[in-house]
């Protein structure tokens, strides 16, 4: 089924967002006695600091407090899995963008001025620019380079690659990418005159961030409350701590409020990236096609701090392991290194992307070793939904892969290729698979709550500890909330990212829908009991005859009390329910591994590439997806199409090169983006084979969307050209060198 | 005159500068000198370029489009003049650009963003090397330029040669092209709102073929390749390939797969104004 754009689809906000209009944290200008802040960062990619004078700095036009690492309160240190990164850093600067010290001033310029006088001698070190040599490089923390290796192990696979008929190797490398969310790092520190601090901040994850918060600043954690505030974007990006600890230190020094919103020069260069990945990738199969084995070797650069690199690690290689294909055999293995350029960390797709984009290209290698159609090849190896996962565990599906493979053929973008040289254009299509599970996997600790409540004013009130960062999950639950309730849109107010209330856990991992839909399946039931006990307890009315509706609850069609009433003349107060829930990561009693809800998409692109130029023009993108019950069609769609254009991006166009740690690019007229008029034709269907008894029938659809984009388009260009690039994003003068010489051989 | 400090901007938190706002086109040239100080037109240049490096200029003589002859266009015996200060948006606006250079309101489309198009002014984009300085050498336009000595009018060409830190771009005159063949091609690394990689311009006035290009190496009149198709080849020969290629990297052009678009860009344009497609 296609999903399709409807008129007034949009959710509210939207057009305020696109129009600018929108009130972020980062807009709290008004804020009575507010400071801006701003951060000194380091000039050196790698160094030792001699000295930090900050006493011109003090004593400059509006400054209120200028901080150094002797002032952090308490823990100098963040980060979501290895807590290595200094908040204002000691005596080494790891990258270029450590951050060294911190003002608070009257005006942004008086902050900025007085950064400029803060004398800083630095002793340069060697730098750790090369991934490859990270390890034979002294080390950056603790005794290595190397912060994790980890491998994943299937059978013998040295015997079955000696069974194989047809082996391919390559080599694959995808690019650092940057998250370019609209609305750059930022937010504001609010003393609470108690002692403690309130943030509003964009951010993915309020409780989290509350309780790193409060071990630097030397608080207790009910000192720290976190406003997660509705932000222009995060995409992975705003997972870690960005301004808060410097904007919290500078807020408990100064008694002020203090506002530090990156300017974009910044934000590129001290923002985290994507994990950049060299691999090289072996598979082979027998003379049917049958895939034996598959070995894969793959550095990460992490850059100068873990931050989530040690979970995109495994997220690589369980989707390195090639999920959707039943292999005899396989030796997957991955490290990830200490570099000093610059951060890598969480980024929408979160290493599986990666790792995708040389599966697929892997399979089409095959395909035309054995001389089969690609599909085909893909359609003998694919999983069946009875069978285990790659690693071995149970994996929920919502369709069968062969059906998605089928829909894909089944496109109508297969036209015909142009393949006459004489025309400009090239025009070829090509597809490829990916798959994508939800939640945090591997065992890591995942749950989530959320809770109801009828407020004072007969509201219906959700509270969530999700982020929204232009996902729409209002919307979302509004919808599920309504489709239960049978009440309206205007009935609702949704609540979230506040961490005094219920810790949903991160808005990441493609998690939240399906923690939404599974707490609400739990707390609306509930709920619409008690308010209808209380309503059968103000009517007379039997229970049974009560429901709720629209604008209140309903007997015999007609409305009998509106919810303003029943909250006037009802116990709003004992209409608060609460419920968290696991995430469902294994089912009963079995050993987690991996991630067991799992989604599938088949993405066909087609291009057309400039015989002159060697230039790639995506023209168009289909995708078939399989990721459960469709709750909010605009946010399905939105995520979709969204995380396509951003694996367009990586595949064409994105990259932040580094040269002796320092990063070529500083701004987005620099790194390039796709723009509005390099996005193509996108069409989205929806499959889904879900019984109506599954009980996870919502899956999260934040990721799935990029996962085959770039090696769909790879395909689609070699059908185009006779071309395989490997290596991201496309290099327009590689292909038109390829093509050059393709003309040379045939004349 | 007027002399402002410039708004100062809470979030970009650029230093003031003191923007001058002189009464005629006179004036502004001896505030330049006085002041050591550049002209701003639409600025669209000038803010990245110091935001980049974190270097403001302590003063800037702004330029004001309602001097006479500074901004609109106007057809006359000589050809079209195109006044300094008309935005770029406006240009692909005029019905006059249709006639005289078809191309260009399309290819305009390709040039930088609406914002920069909307504040971005033709004069600023010849100076800055940006797509239209490309057309401007292939079309030979005559520049208007006032300075403290006076005012003259040369070929685009030799001002870029000779010019002086007061030159006052008014304005540029492109000759008569009416039924000539012109074509334009812009390589960037996007669609658009792209960095451009290479602009290149071919004309055809009816007698002779004409080149230039902008780009990453630089604005360059392919001299040499003219000659080679003018006098010694015909148009579809193709070794003009190889001669392009040489000129290109003796001009600076070092990226060999650049050059290689180049050259079958190139080939392409002269087959289109040879066809008169
Ligand atoms: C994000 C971005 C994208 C862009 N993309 C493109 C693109 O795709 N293609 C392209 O061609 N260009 C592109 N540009 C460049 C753009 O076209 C130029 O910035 C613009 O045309 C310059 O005009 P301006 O009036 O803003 O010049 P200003 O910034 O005001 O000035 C630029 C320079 O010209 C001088 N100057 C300006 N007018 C005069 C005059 N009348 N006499 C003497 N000196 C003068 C100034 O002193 C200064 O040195 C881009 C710019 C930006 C910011």
């Amino acid at each position: 089924m296609e999903l399709k754009p409807q008129p007034g689809m949009a959710g509210t906000g939207v057009l305020e967002r696109i129009e600018g209009r929108f009130g972020y944290a980062t807009d709290q200008h008004h804020l009575p006695g507010l400071l801006h802040g701003a951060i000194l960062r380091s000039r050196h990619a790698h160094a030792r600091l001699l000295r930090v004078d900050t006493s011109r700095a003090r004593l400059m036009p509006g400054v209120r407090a200028v901080v150094t690492a002797a002032d952090v309160p308490g823990l100098n240190r963040f980060g979501i899995v290895v807590r290595d990164q200094p908040v204002l850093c000691e005596d080494r600067v790891r990258y270029e963008g450590d951050a060294i010290a911190a003002v608070a001033a009257d005006t942004v310029e008086q902050a900025r001025a007085a950064l400029e006088v803060i004398d800083v001698d630095y002793a340069p070190l060697a730098v750790v620019d090369q991934a490859e040599t990270a390890e034979q490089m002294s080390p950056l923390h603790g005794e290595s380079n190397l912060l994790a290796r980890e491998a994943f192990e299937r059978g013998d696979t040295d015997a079955a690659f000696a069974r194989c008929e047809v082996i391919v190797e390559h080599h694959y490398q995808t690019p650092r990418q940057m998250h370019a969310f609209m609305e750059t790092e930022g937010g504001v520190a609010i003393p609470d005159n108690n002692g403690g601090v309130i943030f509003r901040v964009g951010c993915q994850s309020g409780h989290r961030d509350a309780e790193q918060l409060a071990d630097i600043l030397g608080l207790k954690p009910s000192q720290v409350t976190v406003e997660a505030t509705p932000t222009g974007g995060a995409f992975g990006g705003k997972d870690e701590l960005t301004i808060q600890p410097a904007a919290g230190i500078l807020a408990l020094q100064t008694g002020s409020p203090v506002l530090i919103h990156l300017d974009r020069f910044e934000s590129c260069r001290t923002g985290i990236k994507r994990h950049p990945v060299s691999m090289i990738m072996t598979t082979g199969c027998d003379r049917q096609g049958r895939i034996l084995a598959h070995r894969v070797d793959a550095l990460l650069d992490t850059g100068a701090y873990a931050s989530l690199g040690p979970a995109v690690l495994e997220n690589f290689l369980d989707h390195a392991t090639a999920p959707l294909y039943r292999i005899e055999a396989y030796s997957v293995s991955g490290r990830l290194v200490y570099t000093n350029n610059g951060v890598s960390g969480a980024f929408r797709g979160f290493g599986g992307n990666q790792a995708t984009f040389a599966v697929e290209s892997q399979i089409d290698a095959l395909a035309e070793k054995l001389a089969m159609c690609p599909m085909e090849l893909r359609r003998i190896n694919l999983r069946t939904v009875d069978e285990p996962g790659s690693r071995g565990q149970v994996v929920r599906w919502t369709a069968p892969p062969s059906n998605v493979l089928a829909e894909a053929g089944a496109s109508p973008l297969w036209a015909p290729a142009g393949s006459d040289l004489r025309r400009r254009w090239l025009t070829g299509t090509g597809m490829a698979m990916g798959a994508q599970g939800n939640g945090l996997g591997d065992g890591l600790p995942d749950s989530g709550g959320g809770r109801v409540s009828l407020t004072a004013e007969g509201r219906i009130r959700l509270e969530f500890g999700f982020s929204d960062y232009g996902q729409n999950l209002a919307e979302a639950i509004t919808c599920l909330v309504c489709e239960t309730l049978g009440c309206v849109a205007g009935d609702i107010d949704v609540v979230l990212g506040n961490s005094r209330g219920p810790d949903s856990g991160p808005t990441s991992a493609s998690r939240s829908s399906v923690l939404i839909h599974g707490v609400l399946a739990d707390i609306l039931p509930r709920w619409n009991d008690c308010v209808r006990d209380q309503a059968a307890a103000l009517t007379g009315l039997p229970r049974d005859q009560l429901h709720s509706g629209p604008g209140g609850l309903f007997a015999g069609g007609r409305q009998v009390l509106s919810y303003r009433e029943l909250a006037e003349k009802g116990q709003p107060e004992q209409t608060l329910i609460d419920a968290s829930q696991a995430f469902p990561v294994a089912p009963e009693g079995n050993q987690p591994v991996g991630r067991y809800l799992q989604l599938q998409i088949s993405t066909v692109a087609r291009v057309a590439v400039d015989r002159l130029t060697g230039r790639v023009r995506v023209t168009d993108l289909h995708h078939i997806t399989a990721a459960g019950r469709v709750i909010y069609p605009p946010g399905y769609l939105g995520q979709i199409e969204g995380a396509a254009i951003m694996g367009l991006g990586m595949a064409l166009s994105e990259d932040m090169p580094t040269r002796q740690g320092h990063y070529l690019a500083d701004n987005l007229d620099q790194y390039i983006i796709p723009t509005m008029q390099d996005v193509p034709d996108q069409r989205v269907d929806v499959l889904d084979n879900t019984p109506t008894t599954d009980r996870f029938p919502v899956r999260g659809v934040g990721e799935l969307g990029i996962e085959a984009v770039a090696p769909a388009i790879c395909s689609a260009i070699e059908a185009a050209t006779g071309i395989r690039v490997r290596h991201l994003p496309v290099d327009a003068g590689y292909l038109l060198a390829e093509l050059c010489a393709q003309e040379e051989t045939c004349s | 005159m007027s002399d402002s400090l410039s708004n100062l901007n809470p979030v970009t938190a650029r230093r003031a500068i003191r923007v001058l706002r002189p009464d005629s086109p006179d004036q502004a040239v001896s505030l330049a000198r006085q002041f050591s100080a550049s002209y701003t037109a639409g600025g669209t240049w000038l803010q990245p370029t110091h935001e980049r490096d974190q270097c403001w200029p302590e003063t800037l003589v702004a330029l004001n489009s309602s001097w006479p002859g500074f901004r609109g266009l106007d057809a006359g015996p000589n050809g079209l003049t195109v006044g300094a200060l008309t935005s770029l948006a406006e240009l692909a606006r005029q019905a006059l650009i249709r006639d005289y250079l078809p191309p260009l309101a399309m290819f305009l489309n390709r040039v930088a963003g609406p914002g920069v198009r909307t504040l971005g002014t033709v004069g600023g984009n010849l100076i800055v090397g940006g797509d239209l300085s490309a057309l401007a050498m292939a079309l030979d336009v005559r520049v208007d330029v006032i300075n403290h000595t006076g005012e003259r009018a040369l070929p685009f060409s030799r001002w870029l040669r000779e010019r002086a830190s007061d030159d006052l771009l008014r304005g540029f005159t492109i000759p008569d092209c009416r039924g000539w063949r012109i074509s334009l091609e812009k390589l960037g690394y996007r669609e658009r709102f792209s960095p451009t990689r290479a602009t290149l311009a071919c004309v055809h006035d009816g007698d002779r073929v004409r080149l230039a290009v902008s780009g990453e190496g630089g604005l360059l009149r392919l001299v040499a390749t003219e000659t080679f198709v003018n006098d010694r080849a015909d148009l579809a020969s193709g070794d003009v390939g190889a001669v392009i290629d040489r000129e290109l990297a003796a001009h600076g052009w070092q990226d060999a797969h650049l050059r290689m678009a180049l050259r079958r860009m190139t080939t392409e344009l002269l087959s289109e104004v040879a066809l008169g497609t």
